[in-house]
């Protein structure tokens, strides 16, 4: 097999439209262990959310490789470079292998597992008593298993009976989720990765599929090499592979996002590239539509976004002559000023050509981490469990009945709490108790000065579940060790809506458990009942926890009742939800009847006015009517709330690369991966490179007005006047220690000279409809520090 | 005809409105969304005074003063901005927050019926272009109130039910 840190989608196996996409094993194992000596046990890879049907292979008690599925739906036997090689940080030997209590002089200590969760019940408990459930919060993760997050849930909303329950995919995919809920009435992405197979135009914006989703974009890759080449038009600031391949690229100025969207939906309208029948039979709104984007002709785009106008008129061409389109977006619009609204118009212009429900027609509202569309189907985040409406008191009640709870116990009267403002609530001091699991804020939320000093705060006692010690875990008051993937057995569902179940392969390292028994054991302290005074958590297992999911999901968009653990480990590999009684086999399109779940009593969410968040009411969703009928939603652009100046000249936006995931907590412990990009470096264009008088490897200071970070420069091929930073990069695995973290100096910055977290930049902002905080729309400052070679390691 | 003094209404009250959401803005500086959205907002008020001051002299009116605009830093801003900074870790906080947003939310709703005299007034006198304006601004300051329902509906529980 080649090197895949060099070639990262492997080989290319070329198809035509409507035709299969051919299979291609990818297989990794350990030196020295041959195929003949392991045992391959069912899974799929959690480092994307692709969610590659993969099996892992055993040998003597260990992971020692995995092989991408040849019958999964999803990848046709491929896995990428992550998926091949990430598994080798299970083994690490730094695992956490019980847990750790904080003594009064400041170090974790070991501790046995009822030592420690003692405390964490003893602390809820008095926090409880002085505060009630509003003074404790729980922010988890996009990497767990579905019946982690369901017993969190359950565990959380009824039991506790707090709204501060959210989890990091906020920062990944609640624009995804709100933008859905908007204009389809409720989450769940509509298309299928079979739409790849038979489209004949890709219009991807702010999603670099390439380092993203590594086999997604092979099989996007596949198509754009083979007979019947799909057109593809992008939208990225960067000349990222994606854009390399396009027909038409658009490297538009950061957080304009909307104007441009604006822009084509005017292009659509002005040519009569609008599906004029299927517009006004199965959307409302076309005329509040229509007279927005008036106001968007090509040359006032082009003037707000940085663009020629001839080149908005191609890609608006492209689309508009399109058969079968399949839109994409990521975080280049989810974490970009404007988030849900621009979401919205990529929404809309599928609808506008009523590219939805059928083979090659689909919108994806990508997400990014791997089991992400489960804390949204559990309501682990900032939804209701099994995508009820908060403001729906029958849905409540339902959901109350199902729990055994009396329905006052479940809080509804607000949307449940975003991170962000649990943070604000844990700095002004009325949450005290913080339990963070499988997440690491101190490196991944934004303006990290300021969240350092919240964590460290001595008036909040914080909880950290992890696999690793992390910068997070030097603020904790407990840290519990967590198992991972390989470890224990879950299910996961992708971006497509593909369910897989992963069997535990392996036993957990030292004292680690799994999530859910953690839960379990949290409960069973807090003496957690349902109204009739039994168990508040009926499930012992996780097979347990999944029927008792798929049974409250019943009737409800995301509906697994047809599914089970068995025909999980049937030969189709891969189930799409929803998937019935009536639909055994699942389905692979949402919506094929154009039937949208906009019906009043039906839908996830009433909606918001796209401009200020302001939620509508139920009033307000039926006096609109939709009833069945997607919802065009259309917003005007405003300015973003941190333009560059002259102290701060640069657009400053984060994101990532391929060998990486999140903050490195895995890929940094696999040598491959973590040599193929080692350390931060900050990315620049040539010609303002130039300017600075910069060369490849100088390093530079990069300052916004919250902080600042050292880093090398690479000058590559983006639009000038920006600067990109990956967000991968912390401070755990520097020479002496943890940066600024908690048993740093203390002063909030103390690692000034070696800060290099992007976040340090990064500006307290967010989408004022799904809360996703804005990581790409700061200003920034570059001075140039030392030359390239100076200083190099 | 008295419309100049419905026109006088809108204006007074939407100049009131820039102001009170600039203020509330900057003294909750640490909750960030009334910070950026206190300022989005104060400017579209502010944008709601020029569009309708046109209009004053079509009906008599003493052309109003130029509103803030909410884009400067004045001294006043910037002391409110430091003083909420100060503020952000004191518990207090939320039940300021609280007040200021209920405040406000009358502002907005004094706003929203002046608007809806000045519409009523412009129906009778059957002025289309008035009737433009009106109708764009009207929704508008509709949607503000609305945010602020919103704000106050989630701060409520945390203010006065935690601790």
């Amino acid at each position: 097999m080649p090197d895949r840190i060099a070639d990262i989608w492997g080989r290319r196996t070329p198809y035509g439209a409507e035709a299969r996409w051919p299979v291609r094993v990818d297989q990794y194992l350990e030196d020295g262990v041959a195929e003949a000596d392991v045992e391959w046990v069912r899974s799929a890879c959690v480092l994307c959310s692709n969610g590659c049907g993969m099996d892992i292979a055993v040998h003597d008690g260990r992971i020692a490789g995995v092989r991408g599925r040849a019958t999964d739906r999803v990848n046709h036997g491929r896995l990428g470079p992550k998926g091949l090689y990430g598994w080798q940080a299970n083994n690490s030997p730094d695992r956490l292998t019980e847990p750790l209590i904080r003594e009064t002089g400041g170090r974790l200590r070991p501790a046995s597992w009822d030592e420690a969760m003692s405390l964490v019940a003893e602390r809820s408990r008095e926090v409880l008593a002085e505060r009630g459930p509003l003074g404790m919060g729980f922010y988890n993760t996009g990497q767990l298993f579905l019946e982690d997050y369901y017993t969190l849930s359950l565990l959380v909303r009824a039991g506790i009976g707090t709204p501060h329950l959210d989890a990091n995919t906020r920062l990944c995919t609640a624009t995804a989720d709100f933008a859905l809920k908007e204009t389809f009435g409720s989450d769940g992405d509509p298309g299928s990765v079979t739409d790849i197979d038979c489209c004949d135009t890709i219009f991807t914006i702010g999603h670099n599929i390439a380092e993203t989703q590594t086999v997604l974009w092979s099989r996007i890759l596949d198509r754009l090499h083979g007979p019947d080449r799909p057109r593809l038009v992008v939208v990225d600031p960067r000349r990222t592979a994606v854009a390399r391949e396009a027909d038409v690229h658009l490297p538009i100025r950061g957080g304009t996002n909307l104007a441009l969207l604006n822009g084509i939906q005017h292009e659509l309208i002005e040519n009569g590239w609008v599906d004029r029948a299927f517009v006004d039979r199965n959307t409302v709104g076309f005329d509040r539509l229509t007279q927005t984007v008036a106001e968007y002709p090509p040359e006032r785009a082009a003037d707000i976004c940085g663009v020629p106008a001839d080149d908005i008129r191609a890609a608006a061409r492209v689309i508009g002559g399109a058969r079968r389109l399949v839109s994409t977006c990521l975080q280049g619009v989810y974490q970009s000023h404007q988030a849900t609204a621009s979401a919205c118009q990529v929404n809309n212009i599928n609808l506008l050509r009523a590219m939805i429900g059928r083979p090659g027609r689909a919108v994806f509202q990508m997400n990014g981490q791997p089991t992400a569309q489960n804390t949204r189907e559990t309501g682990a985040n900032g939804d209701l469990a099994g995508m009820r409406n908060w403001q729906n008191p029958e849905h409540v009640a339902e959901l109350a009945r199902i729990w055994n709870v009396d329905p006052l116990r479940v809080p509804a009267w607000a949307p449940p709490t975003h991170v962000m403002r649990m943070m604000r609530y844990a700095e002004e001091g009325s949450i005290r108790f913080l339990w963070i699991i499988g997440t690491n804020p101190a490196v991944s939320l934004p303006e990290l000065a300021r969240i350092r000093s919240i964590l460290r705060q001595k008036r909040l006692f914080v909880v950290v579940s992890d696999a690793f010690r992390t910068e997070t875990t030097e603020f904790a008051d407990v840290v519990l060790p967590a198992a991972m993937w390989g470890e224990k057995t879950g299910t996961y569902t992708n971006h497509d809506r593909t369910v897989h179940l992963s069997e535990r392969a392996v036993d957990p390292p030292g004292a680690a458990r799994p999530d859910m028994e953690i839960f379990l054991d949290y409960a069973r302290r807090l003496e957690l009942t349902d109204k009739d005074g039994a168990p508040l958590i009926k499930w012992r297992t996780p097979e347990e926890c999944f029927e008792a999911f798929k049974q409250m999901t019943r009737g409800r968009p995301c509906d697994y009742s047809g599914l089970s653990y068995d025909r999980l480990r049937g030969d189709n590999s891969g189930i799409q939800w929803p998937c019935t009684d009536q639909t055994p086999a699942g389905t692979e399109r949402l919506y094929a009847d154009h039937e949208f779940n906009t019906a009043t009593d039906y839908c996830e969410d009433y909606g918001h006015d796209l401009l200020t968040g302001a939620a509508h009411e139920r009033k307000d969703h039926s006096a609109m009517a939709p009833a069945g009928r997607a919802i065009l939603k259309a917003a005007h652009y405003l300015p973003a709330h941190e333009p560059p100046t002259d102290d701060y000249p640069f657009w400053y936006t984060t994101g990532r690369t391929v060998y990486h995931w999140h903050t490195r907590t895995k890929t940094g412990r696999v040598r491959r991966l973590d040599a193929a990009a080692p350390e931060m470096w900050v990315e620049m264009s040539p010609a303002d490179a130039e300017r600075l008088d910069l060369a490849e490897g100088d390093l530079v200071r990069v300052e916004s007005p919250r902080g600042r970070l050292k880093a090398r420069v690479r000058i590559g091929g983006g639009r000038d006047g920006v600067v990109f930073a990956p967000f991968h990069y912390g401070y755990w695995d520097m020479p002496n220690g943890d940066g600024d973290g908690g048993s740093g100096n203390g002063d909030g910055n103390g690692g000034r000279d070696r800060a290099r977290a992007a976040n340090e930049l990064t500006i307290t902002d967010w989408d004022p409809v799904s809360k996703q905080p804005l990581v790409k729309t700061a200003a920034v400052s570059v001075t140039k520090v030392t030359e390239g070679g100076a200083q190099a390691r | 005809m008295k419309l100049d003094n419905a026109i006088k209404g809108v204006l007074d009250a939407e100049a009131a409105l820039a102001k009170r959401l600039l203020a509330v803005g900057e003294r909750h500086a640490a909750d960030h969304d009334v910070y950026h959205l206190g300022h989005t907002l104060a400017r579209q008020a502010a944008d709601h005074v020029t569009r309708l001051t046109p209009f004053a002299e079509r009906y008599h009116m003493a052309p109003p003063a130029p509103p803030h605009a909410g884009d400067s830093h004045g001294i006043l801003e910037t002391l409110r901005l430091k003083r909420s900074q100060l503020m952000g870790r004191a518990e207090s906080a939320g039940m300021l927050l609280l007040r200021e947003l209920r405040e406000t939310y009358l502002l907005a709703q004094a706003t929203e019926i002046a608007w809806t005299i000045l519409q009523q007034a412009a129906l009778a006198v059957r002025d289309g272009e008035l009737l433009d304006v009106i109708s764009t601004c009207h929704e508008q300051t509709e949607t503000c109130a609305k945010w602020l329902r919103t704000r106050i509906k989630e701060t409520a529980p945390q203010a006065l039910a935690a601790g």
